[in-house]
């Protein structure tokens, strides 16, 4: 997979490295941003409540 | 079978990236986003406050709360000597990433019956993490703008489970107290990292006096 996107992005390889790093930083910041918050009260740390549920 | 090696571990890694980063996320930057959301909700109410005309409390009507906005800040000495929290009404995820929660369908704060108040253990800034130190005689300093309310605890920690809800009670159940009152409940998750339990501590109203008279004792003992 990772391969495959390596050999399939433009240019020599500072430029492929450059395109990377861009890449996984909006991986990172989806996931942060939209990801991570959607998935985080599916686990326990989040009931601090009485609430007879 | 050399590809499908190689796509198993490719996988695996990350898999394992995916949760380092879903780690990271819950302890630090969760804290991070809680520290300047909190900040940022006691500078709406101090500025606030500072703009509103100062009148004695008694003379003052206070506002009805409004879901998600700030009504009070919260100190507890015995919780560090730093520890500040806005406390907001209602009691959602998304209010409770901001600092405290104050149940809905409690009392308001110094009045007549249980003010209820719900915040992390863990993650969002960890604002309960210490809660097990609370021990009967601890001040829980509140105020809101115009007066200053010291509850001293009388109960606690007890630990119950999550639908016992009779904790927040106006007269809460397992508290000891036995007529109506000024009090006050903290609840928590129990244990550190998990959901299983809740736990409780409960104080009632001590002392209230005008901001105008300075900051209580309380806070500096």
């Amino acid at each position: 997979m990772y391969g495959w996107i390596w050999r399939h992005l433009p240019g020599n390889a500072w430029v492929r490295a450059l395109i990377s790093i861009v890449l996984v930083l909006a991986v990172v910041y989806v996931l942060f941003q939209y990801v991570f918050p959607w998935a985080e009260p599916l686990l326990p740390f989040n009931d601090v409540t009485v609430d007879g549920q | 079978m050399r590809l499908v090696v190689r796509a198993l571990s490719e996988l695996c890694i990350t898999a394992g990236a995916l949760v380092v980063l879903f780690v990271a996320y819950l302890l630090y930057w969760t804290g991070v986003q809680a520290d300047s959301a909190s900040a940022a909700q006691i500078d709406t109410l101090q500025r606030a406050w500072a703009d509103a005309p100062l009148v004695t409390a008694p003379a003052r009507v206070p506002a009805p709360y409004v879901t998600g906005k700030g009504i009070a800040v919260m100190y507890v000495p015995r919780l560090g000597r730093d520890w500040k929290w806005p406390v907001l009404e209602g009691t959602g995820p998304d209010i409770l990433k901001q600092g405290l929660g104050h149940y809905g369908r409690t009392a308001v704060l110094g009045g007549t019956g249980n003010f209820a108040v719900a915040g992390h253990r863990r993650t969002h800034g960890d604002p309960f993490k210490d809660f097990p130190l609370l021990r009967p005689g601890d001040a829980v300093v509140l105020t809101d703008g115009t007066t200053w309310f010291t509850y001293r605890i009388d109960r606690g920690p007890y630990r119950t489970v999550p639908s016992d809800t009779a904790v927040v009670d106006p007269v809460p159940r397992k508290s000891g107290f036995r007529g109506p009152g000024r009090y006050l409940t903290l609840t928590t998750c129990d244990p550190e990292w998990g959901s299983s339990h809740r736990l409780i501590v409960w104080a009632h109203l001590d002392a209230t006096r005008p901001v105008t008279d300075g900051r209580p004792q309380a806070l500096d003992s």
